[in-house]
């Protein structure tokens, strides 16, 4: 931070004054002022920067490696570092670290994970364009380059910083259309850089402080949301973005205080035109960028709805809060705290210190994960509820059993595409049956692969999901495509040309080079038109020199290619992928990884599901709903006992309630077994006679249907010898047409009552079922 | 015949019987030898009738005569032991081939990921080659149509069709090179190119707004449509137009086939205009495309020329594969496995794209097998057994496996279908039949049977996965029910399964 050393960085050859990117601008402030220096022992003392606070005018005074004491060490409530060690973590309000105070909502420099080594030599204070000496005049800063010159340096010089706009002759000139020779610095002297100018190349980052703790160890973290140069937005600078501008995003990620520089200044449209001399580190921010979809917004319009906002998507914060549930108390808890922050200095600064990975978007990361609701987290949640919560389809489990084989091969698919300098076009289909985990699959390989290319040992790549279900026509995959890689929506026609220019020619779209794109289509299947011309141009994109582009097609159905067309199939390639239906011992494998270390379900009960659903089906997806919904009824029973024996023994009945053999049956029962059953059971006392009186009739007479009369006649005479009342015509005739409308029985369309030929829609064997031991009508069983 | 051609091989009885080995090995591991050897007879017949026409080819066909000697060989010592001596038969080739001073070539180190990298750069579809082999008729057809065009000066039209990965675009692509360098060398004015892939148009018309911002790119008349601009341009005498020649390449035309055919009638009519400037040449793969969608063009007498590429050969592909891996200048491949490779695919379709496919992907077997491997010394170039696991990827149904990865109760489908249609006579059911029939085996061997739903759902995935075939129907239990698959084939699977000996007793009697 302020107090690191700072000795003049070497960079290789800085062109001595940031060429703007064209473009009309407004003009915005005045950036110098006549200002007293603070340190006197300070020999080339900060001139141009004039900052409203007070503490952050301490900033590395050349040779001086330990601030002061400052002033604000009167705010803190409690001083020095947090006397008991407790292990939980300690939120905090502010934080004065390295003497330098941080509070939530304050903006700082975020130095990058490569620049580690280089930081603390941003000068303060910039140098002239022209003289290359800080010296103690005024400077006025170019609207269009940035640049800072002194008032004496400029011809003709100026005797004040001028009202309004100013624009410094070199970029006068340039906007002229001359050629501008630009002064030369001398070639002893180093070009520093100062943090405003690496920010706005990239080298380093700004975010805002969401929250400050302290771990356990004694380390303290920050929650930083980061900001973003228009250049790494999807969209790229546009015209009408000024020199400081910076959009919020509404990315966030935890980083430790070491990899904090110091504080700038990241203001409102309104603050930032208000101010005048606020120094070097000004920004203007008036949108938030959202990194998924690349859209922007006004930040005042959000900052209303905050609140229930921060957090909706958030799932660190949950799983801190699942890690240990007693944690949940300190949340609250904020303490003002003072570290004297130079002795944390020897903790190595986190791994991910400065995270890589702001800006991309893998988009990976948060499938279905579900906040716990409050209330949830008041009481421990017993077995049954952990397991239930881990058998929800939505949760991602921690490994994914059964599937190595699959995974190894579709990670040796992309690395063997993408790890070569030439990346070369291919494409996998991924065929099998529901459930069987097809898109997990690929979406965790891909997941590994983004882990690689953010530690450096593989190239990066974009990565674009598309699910055929969720394109409203396929030929919308273009548009959807298209917008993945360049961050412009344009309709589906114009996309498709500019995509086609992009993999056959090698086109450049959006700002960055091509990188290479995986692309996965799920549900491959759906994007079939009728001359199916979208397959075509997806597959045929590949098989061009410049692609690029790797191809990942999952279907249900294994003979897709041979449906297709043959010019399409054959560009298709020959590689394959099958997910075969999992076996009994797999599905319960998997049930039983998600189970780890909960203890609520019998081992049988497991094994009884597993072999149940892969007899039928072999879907991870009904086993794992089978399992949620038999603990569902263990759940269910074991608090209804707790509600019985509550008085006697609470503690005893708690958590001791296993899913057994007869739960796992009842589920299964309630998932496998169609509702006919079930309406038979519940249905009226006159319309199980008549149900039965049919099944009777066709056991005697072999035919399937049965007319109307005839069917009348059978129930009177059944109903006449068990004593019960006859039923007139127009009661059966509409007990028949209820049974009708439920599907029960087939009525004959038309309207000839009497001889409407009737069937029954269920094999027989199901009434009688369903029927055998009616407790309402016990003598319906001597005719089944 | 050309024995004495290949005075380079000191023992070619010796090589012959190596690869005969191969070649019975090639024939157990396939289990279809018929196919193979019809296959085999007829390639040599081909081989036969060959020309030398550059130096580049030489050692190809050298290769090629290589084949034959295979298969004279397997005609002289067929009752030779049936050892499976595959790696010393490549090891002896390829001793023979490094004292040979022709083949003098640098070894392939495979563990180095530089060199695996070119070899699959080599073999990949996007990197087209210099010089197109194989194909030289067809491509000096086209060349010779367009230059006629040229000099006369007179429009005309081609149709160029054949199968899929037959090379069609990449010839053409290159003719439409080679004339313009030839224009630029005669003195002609080079023709205005323009190439246009018809999946990328929206819509069918939209080819003449193409054509049109081609040859007047600032043309800007709203009152008529392109079309009629084209033939207005075309069917009146103008000193204004340049005088350009203009080439039309429309590749995958019948995406330009609409109801009433009128865009394709309209684009061909365009060069039987009057002052029609415009070469046309379509390409699809239907051969028939222009008999059967254009027949008053015919009546015109302007029918286009026709140009038709055939499924390669097995010679072709083999031709073909040694060409892009020539400049690399090391083996990759045993002959002998490359030429497998070639025979199969010209069997299956002659689509050169598969075949790429094919050797790239035995060059991904190779590779996980060198990372299992220890030793270095044995693995060093790709041999036969690779080849036939990539082939047998690509192109061996694998319905028993599959079968009999089935959940149980999808396996009692099958087993009642086949049994249901061997007791009827028939070969079509309703899901509501097949319901009953696979009840019935459940309730044999004391199993509780699914509902209806999930025996529906149970069906569509059997569908799915090719074995089934489910029509439509308003009414669930009114589907029609086919078996896509052979009968024999379900009952050979299902018969290893002990479940079902009983269920399957019907066949004895």
């Amino acid at each position: 931070m302020a107090a690191t050393p700072s000795k003049s960085r070497v960079k290789p050859s800085p062109p001595a004054p940031q060429t703007p990117a064209s473009g009309p601008r407004r003009s915005l402030r005045l950036s110098s002022t006549p200002r007293t220096p603070v340190h006197c022992y300070d020999p080339s003392s900060p001139r141009k920067s004039a900052k409203k606070s007070k503490r952050s005018l301490l900033k590395t005074p050349a040779f001086c490696p330990i601030t002061p004491n400052l002033p604000e060490s009167k705010r803190r409530r409690r001083s020095g570092p947090d006397s008991n060690p407790s292990k939980k973590k300690i939120y905090f309000k502010r934080v004065v670290f390295d003497g330098v105070g941080f509070e939530i909502g304050d903006a700082v420099y975020v130095k990058r994970r490569e620049d580690a080594e280089s930081d603390g030599d941003e000068p303060e204070v910039e140098e002239c364009r022209i003289c290359f000496e800080v010296g103690n005049f005024v400077m006025v800063e170019c609207d269009d380059c940035l640049g800072g010159f002194h008032l004496g340096c400029l011809k003709p010089p100026l005797k004040k910083v001028p009202e309004g706009d100013w624009i410094c002759g070199y970029c006068e000139a340039r906007k002229m259309g001359k050629v501008v020779e630009l002064p030369k610095p001398p070639a002893w002297k180093k070009i520093k850089r100062t943090a405003k100018e690496k920010l706005l190349s990239s080298d380093l980052w700004a975010a805002r402080i969401e929250s400050l703790w302290k771990e356990p160890d004694g380390t303290y973290w920050l929650r930083c949301r980061w900001y973003m140069i228009p250049e790494e937005t999807a969209a790229g600078r546009q015209p009408h973005n000024l020199r400081r501008e910076l959009y919020r995003t509404n990315d966030t990620a935890n980083i430790e205080m070491d990899s904090v520089i110091r504080h700038c200044f990241v203001m409102n449209p309104k603050d930032f035109f208000e101010a005048n001399d606020e120094g070097d580190d000004v920004f203007y921010c008036e949108y938030e960028y959202d990194v998924h979809w690349h859209s922007f917004k006004r930040i005042s319009e959000i900052d209303n709805s905050e609140e229930c906002d921060e957090g909706a998507g958030n799932d660190d914060e949950w799983k801190l809060s699942k890690d240990s549930d007693s944690q949940t108390d300190e949340d609250s808890e904020k303490e003002e705290d003072t570290a004297q922050g130079t002795s944390y200095r020897k903790y190595q600064t986190h791994q991910l210190a400065a995270n890589s990975r702001r800006g991309r978007i893998f988009g990976l990361q948060r499938i279905g994960a579900k906040r716990i609701p409050e209330h949830v987290r008041c009481h421990k949640q017993t077995e049954l509820e952990r397991a239930k919560a881990m058998l929800v389809l939505a949760i991602l489990p921690k490994s994914l059993p059964c599937r190595t084989k699959e995974m190894e091969e579709i990670t040796a698919f992309v690395k063997g595409a993408i790890c070569d300098d030439q990346c070369l076009g291919r494409c996998l289909y991924i065929h099998g049956v529901p459930g069987t985990g097809k898109t997990m699959s690929v979406l965790s390989v891909m997941r590994n692969l983004s882990s690689e290319v953010e530690a450096g040992t593989m190239r990066p790549y974009s990565f674009i999901e598309i699910n055929g279900l969720k394109l409203a026509s396929p030929e919308n995959i273009y548009k959807v495509v298209y917008e993945a890689l360049s961050g412009h929506r344009v309709g589906w026609k114009k996309a498709l040309h500019h995509l086609n220019e992009r993999f056959s020619e090698g086109i450049k779209v959006g700002r960055q080079e091509n990188q290479p794109c995986v692309l996965l289509l799920d549900e491959l299947d759906l994007l079939l038109t009728r001359n199916q011309s979208v397959l075509y141009n997806v597959f045929d994109w590949p098989t061009r020199p410049h692609s690029k582009l790797v191809i990942i097609g999952i279907a249900n159905t294994m003979n897709l290619p041979e449906k297709l067309l043959p010019r399409i199939s054959s560009r298709m390639g020959i590689q394959r992928l099958c997910f075969g239906p999992y076996n009994y011992q797999q599905l319960q494998e998997i049930i039983l990884t998600r189970l780890e270390g909960i203890d609520a379900f019998e081992e049988q009960a497991i094994e009884f599901a597993s072999r149940k659903v892969a007899a039928m089906s072999g879907d991870a997806r009904r086993a794992l709903e089978i399992c949620r919904r038999a603990a569902d009824l263990a759940d269910y029973r074991q608090k209804q006992l707790s509600s019985c024996t509550k008085v006697t023994s609470p503690d005893s009945s708690a958590g001791k309630c296993l899913v057994g053999m007869a739960d796992v049956e009842s589920a299964i029962q309630e998932v496998f077994q169609a509702p006919h059953i079930r309406i038979m059971k519940t249905s009226s006392r006159l319309s199980k006679i008549l149900l039965v009186s049919m099944v009777h009739e066709l056991y005697k007479s072999g035919l399937s249907e049965i007319t109307f009369d005839k069917l009348a006649a059978t129930v009177s005479s059944l109903c006449s010898s068990n004593r019960e009342d006859i039923p007139g015509w127009d009661t059966l005739l509409k007990v028949g047409c209820k049974l009708g409308e439920c599907r029960i029985i087939l009525c004959e369309e038309g309207t000839k009552h009497k001889l409407q030929k009737l069937q029954l829609n269920f094999p027989s064997d199901d009434v009688a079922f369903a029927l055998k031991d009616c407790p309402e009508v016990p003598w319906l069983s001597k005719y089944l | 015949m050309p024995v004495s051609k290949i005075p380079s091989f000191s023992s070619g009885s010796e090589l012959g019987s190596a690869v005969v080995n191969d070649l019975e090995i090639a024939g157990r591991c396939q289990g279809s030898s018929t196919n193979w050897k019809r296959s085999r007879s007829q390639s040599a017949l081909k081989s036969s009738i060959k020309s030398v026409p550059s130096p580049a080819k030489r050692i190809a066909l050298r290769r090629c005569s290589n084949a034959i000697v295979d298969s004279k060989g397997e005609q002289c010592c067929d009752d030779s032991n049936g050892e499976p001596r595959v790696v010393p038969s490549s090891k002896t080739l390829r001793e023979e081939r490094s004292s040979d001073p022709c083949f003098q070539r640098s070894t392939w180190n495979p563990r180095d990921p530089a060199q695996i990298q070119a070899v699959k750069e080599a073999l990949h579809v996007a990197s087209a080659p210099d010089n197109i082999v194989c194909r030289e008729d067809e491509q000096k057809s086209i060349l010779d149509f367009c230059k006629a065009c040229i000099e006369q000066d007179k429009s005309g039209s081609l149709y160029v069709c054949g199968c899929p990965g037959t090379g069609k675009s990449l010839s053409v692509k290159k003719v439409k090179e080679l004339l313009v360098l030839w224009a630029k060398e005669a003195g002609f004015q080079a023709p205005e190119v323009l190439s246009i892939n018809c999946t990328l148009l929206t819509k069918a018309s939209e080819i003449f707004s193409k054509v049109i911002e081609k040859l007047h790119p600032h043309l800007k008349n709203n009152s008529c449509s392109p079309l009629q601009d084209l033939q207005k341009l075309y069917s009146q005498k103008r000193q204004l137009s340049s005088g350009k020649m203009m080439m039309i390449i429309v590749d995958e035309m019948d995406y330009l086939r609409t109801r009433d055919h009128q865009v394709l009638h309209d684009l061909f009519m365009l060069s039987t205009l009057p002052y029609s400037q415009c070469i046309l040449i379509g390409i699809a793969n239907t051969i028939d495309l222009a008999d059967r969608f254009l027949p008053r063009v015919e009546s015109l007498n302007c029918k286009p020329n026709v140009v038709t590429y055939c499924a390669y050969s097995k010679d072709q592909i083999l031709k073909i594969i040694q060409q892009r891996l020539i400049v690399l200048g090391y083996d990759i491949f045993e002959p002998i496995a490359l030429e497998f490779c070639a025979r199969k695919v010209a069997a299956a379709s002659g689509d050169m794209r598969k075949a790429l496919d094919v050797c790239r992907s035995a060059i991904e077997v190779f590779e996980a097998e060198l990372r299992l491997a220890t030793n270095k010394e044995e693995l060093k170039i790709v041999r036969f057994d690779h080849m036939d696991i990539a082939l047998s990827r690509a192109f061996k149904p694998l319905i028993v496996d599959t079968i009999q990865s089935l959940p149980q109760h999808q396996q009692i489908i099958l087993c009642s279908v086949v049994k249901f249609f061997w007791q009827c006579k028939k070969n079509a059911t309703t899901i509501g039949e097949l319901n009953r029939s696979y009840s019935e085996i459940c309730k044999g061997n004391h199993i509780p049977p699914v509902g209806m739903l999930e025996f529906t759902n149970m069906c569509r995935a059997l569908s799915d996965q090719g074995l089934l075939n489910v029509g439509q129907a308003k009414e669930i239990k009114q589907k029609r029910v086919t078996l896509k698959i052979d009968g024999s084939d379900v009952i050979f699977a299902l018969k290893e399964i002990r479940f079902f000996n009983n269920c399957l007793e019907f066949l004895n009697k």
